[in-house]
């Protein structure tokens, strides 16, 4: 398999494919100290968020050096570039809902309910992409868990527009308290759409490699 | 797999004397394609209206969609399963009665759906995961 050869041989490329795999990792991990924090409405997990945010960001720098330093061909570079990019995004969303969420309430049950199925489903669809890469990596096709990808994405979304609308009855206090709660379910529901980015991406990268 | 680990919360519900326009504007606007029918009385059981049902008793016999009442076209009893039912069950009964969607009951309330869409998606979630046999 092309993918196996060209992925197996280099000390560099191995690397890199190690630390793409922590860099998930970490996503995932934070996505649950996310669900770990809203569950229990603990703030102070919350904060844990922005130190996971700070070791990606960490490893993302590394695995840039290491790309430019000869992992790869030239030409595949800028893709697997992006696609490291575009998981750091999902780390930004990620620590800016965890920042909002000291500044709001969710006083409808039923709001927090759905919130809380975004946040499950963002778990879930990060687990889904370790996998996707885990897929590529083996060489193997990606088409089942890039369509679960979007299977996920699709939920969220159905669920974003079901709180748009139970937000228009909200009463809020001021007008910071609508915008956190606004930017928080904004985010909260952004983590899925760069995931499938992200995944797109993958496939962009195998496409390539053929 | 249990049917409450895929099965949506969201129910909609409409009066079983309202109107089928009445019908059609909520799943419109909620974006449904089944609605759930209260029960006109304490000894009535739930029942369902579909976009099916709207097409075939409704619009393909010209019945007049202000006039003609939800209970004139919607189907009763439900089809109910429980929360703990393994999703294999829920096909099977989908299956025999040639139906699109199952109820999840709880003490004689709906608790949520499973349409065949959900169960299409959970099988391909799992077969992505490798928890299902590929």
């Amino acid at each position: 398999m092309v993918l196996e050869r060209f992925f197996s041989t280099s000390k560099k490329e191995q690397e890199v494919i190690l630390n793409i795999k922590k860099h998930i990792k970490t996503l995932i991990t934070a996505s649950q100290v996310f669900k770990n924090g809203f569950e229990k409405e603990n703030q102070d997990i919350m904060l844990n968020i922005s130190e996971l945010e700070r070791e990606a960001d960490s490893i993302r720098r590394g695995l840039i050096s290491r790309i430019y330093e000869g992992a790869f061909l030239p030409y595949l570079r800028p893709n697997i570039f992006r696609f490291v990019e575009i998981i750091d995004e999902a780390f930004d969303v990620l620590k800016d809902a965890a920042s909002e969420y000291k500044y709001i309430k969710i006083k409808s049950e039923e709001l927090k309910s759905d919130c809380a199925e975004i946040i499950n489903i963002n778990c879930q669809i990060c687990e889904m992409l370790l996998q996707a890469v885990d897929s590529m990596f083996f060489g193997e096709d990606l088409r089942e868990k890039s369509l679960a990808i979007r299977i996920y994405e699709k939920k969220i979304d159905e669920i974003k527009l079901e709180i748009t609308e139970k937000l228009q009855n909200i009463d809020v206090e001021s007008f910071w308290e609508g915008k956190m709660l606004s930017d928080f379910i904004s985010h909260l529901s952004k983590v899925s759409d760069i995931i499938e980015d992200a995944s797109d991406y993958l496939n962009i990268i195998k496409i390539s490699l053929k | 797999m249990k049917v409450e680990e895929i099965m949506v919360r969201k129910i909609e519900f409409i009066d079983s004397t309202a109107s089928l326009f009445d019908a059609i504007e909520k799943m419109i606007d909620k974006r449904l394609r089944s609605l759930v029918v209260t029960p006109k009385e304490e000894s009535d059981v739930y029942g369902v209206i579909t976009v099916r049902d709207i097409v075939f008793k409704a619009i393909k016999q010209n019945l007049d969609l202000n006039k003609t009442k939800v209970y004139e076209v919607a189907n009763k009893p439900v089809v109910c399963v429980n929360r703990v039912m393994d999703i294999k069950h829920a096909i099977n009964l989908m299956d025999k009665f040639n139906i699109a969607r199952v109820f999840v009951c709880d003490n004689m309330q709906i608790i949520g759906i499973v349409s065949l869409m959900d169960i299409l998606n959970a099988f391909l979630i799992m077969r992505a995961r490798g928890d299902y046999g590929a």
